[in-house]
């Protein structure tokens, strides 16, 4: 078990690190304008940001995971609620692991 | 075509503001999602104790660090001796995501001044930034609700890590009730709820294309960040009318 010292240092260094990756994005980019191409460019780098982490959970589990995102995807594209999409894909989810397992 | 150029350009990301009441919004917002966030951060508690942290360290890396995904993976590396460098890499590549995050928020964070920049971007995770960003999209002004979305699920993740780690509960199998997808799922919303739905589906498409067998390829999390770039790239291609 690492020592105390050690521990503490390096979850110091970890919260460094993460810190950094947040504010690194706006610094980088203090200096440009942001054109109507680079604004495209962003709009589409946060749902593909956002996409990218979906594919990788459902690849990465299985079936169940992508019915119950597909379902959330396909009630939020109907009734435009966040709350009603999780709701139903966690539904689906916890009822694929009752009578799959 | 320099009219249409001009109108085009029109994007303006004056009266960004950073209020008590936008702060409020956020939280209102993000919390039945952060609620479920609790159960992951138990998780975490639980599975940091198993590593050999000391409930106070595991408690301190959740207040300073809030990053699931780098956490988890940093328990990996919790030998004797600390490999600093292995654990630096890691986080690096589970956190580079962020930085994405970041450079998309830009046009309105950066209206802020450098120390309120630092305070919001402390806060900035997945969830937040896939309510926010839409948001400010669409009119929104109020960096308020990125904040206060990010301090409900900071407040929830180390609420979690030391209930896990201080009482070392054993919470039962999370498939049961499906939250092990509730993260999934809130992104999949976010994706399908989002504006501009046409001009995004080939950036959706091309990123999830990109992402998935890069699994296999590069180092968890530089994977998303590829993803990330290649999709961005092709909404640079598609021209509004």
């Amino acid at each position: 078990m690492p020592s105390e010292l050690s521990a503490v240092a390096a979850i110091i260094m970890i919260a460094a690190i993460t810190f950094a990756s947040r504010i690194a994005g706006p610094l980088l980019m203090t200096n440009i304008i942001i054109s109507p191409r680079i604004e495209r460019f962003l709009n589409a780098l946060s749902v593909s940001v956002i996409a990218a982490l979906v594919a990788s959970i459902v690849a990465q589990n299985g079936l169940r995971e992508g019915a119950a995102v597909g379902l959330a995807a396909f009630i939020m594209l109907g009734s435009k609620s966040a709350v009603w999409a999780m709701v139903s894909g966690m539904a689906l989810a916890a009822a694929w692991a009752l009578f799959f397992h | 075509m320099v009219i249409e150029d001009a109108e085009d350009s029109a994007p303006t990301y004056k009266g960004v503001v950073l209020t008590l009441a936008g702060i409020r919004l956020g939280g209102r917002r993000l919390l039945p999602f952060a609620l479920f966030t609790v159960p992951f951060g138990i998780a975490f508690g639980v599975a940091a104790i198993e590593s050999g942290l000391s409930s106070f360290q595991a408690i301190l890396m959740s207040l300073a660090t809030f990053s699931g995904a780098a956490q988890f993976a940093t328990l990996d590396f919790w030998t004797e001796p600390l490999a600093f460098g292995s654990l630096a890499m890691v986080v690096l590549a589970l956190n580079a995501r962020h930085t994405i995050m970041g450079a998309a928020l830009a046009p309105w964070i950066n209206q802020l001044p450098l120390s309120r920049r630092a305070l919001v971007l402390g806060y900035l995770s997945d969830p937040n930034f896939a309510d926010s960003q839409p948001a400010f999209q669409n009119g929104e002004r109020d960096i308020g609700i990125l904040l206060g979305g990010g301090l409900v699920l900071w407040a929830c993740w180390v609420a979690g890590t030391a209930i896990g780690a201080l009482g070392g509960a054993e919470l039962g199998d999370p498939t049961t009730f499906g939250i092990d997808v509730v993260m999934p799922c809130f992104f999949a919303a976010v994706i399908a709820g989002q504006p501009r739905q046409v001009e995004m589906i080939a950036p959706i498409l091309v990123a999830s294309a990109v992402a998935v067998p890069m699994l296999d390829v590069l180092p968890t999390g530089w994977n998303v960040v590829l993803a990330a770039l290649v999709g961005g790239m092709v909404g640079t291609l598609y021209h509004a009318k």
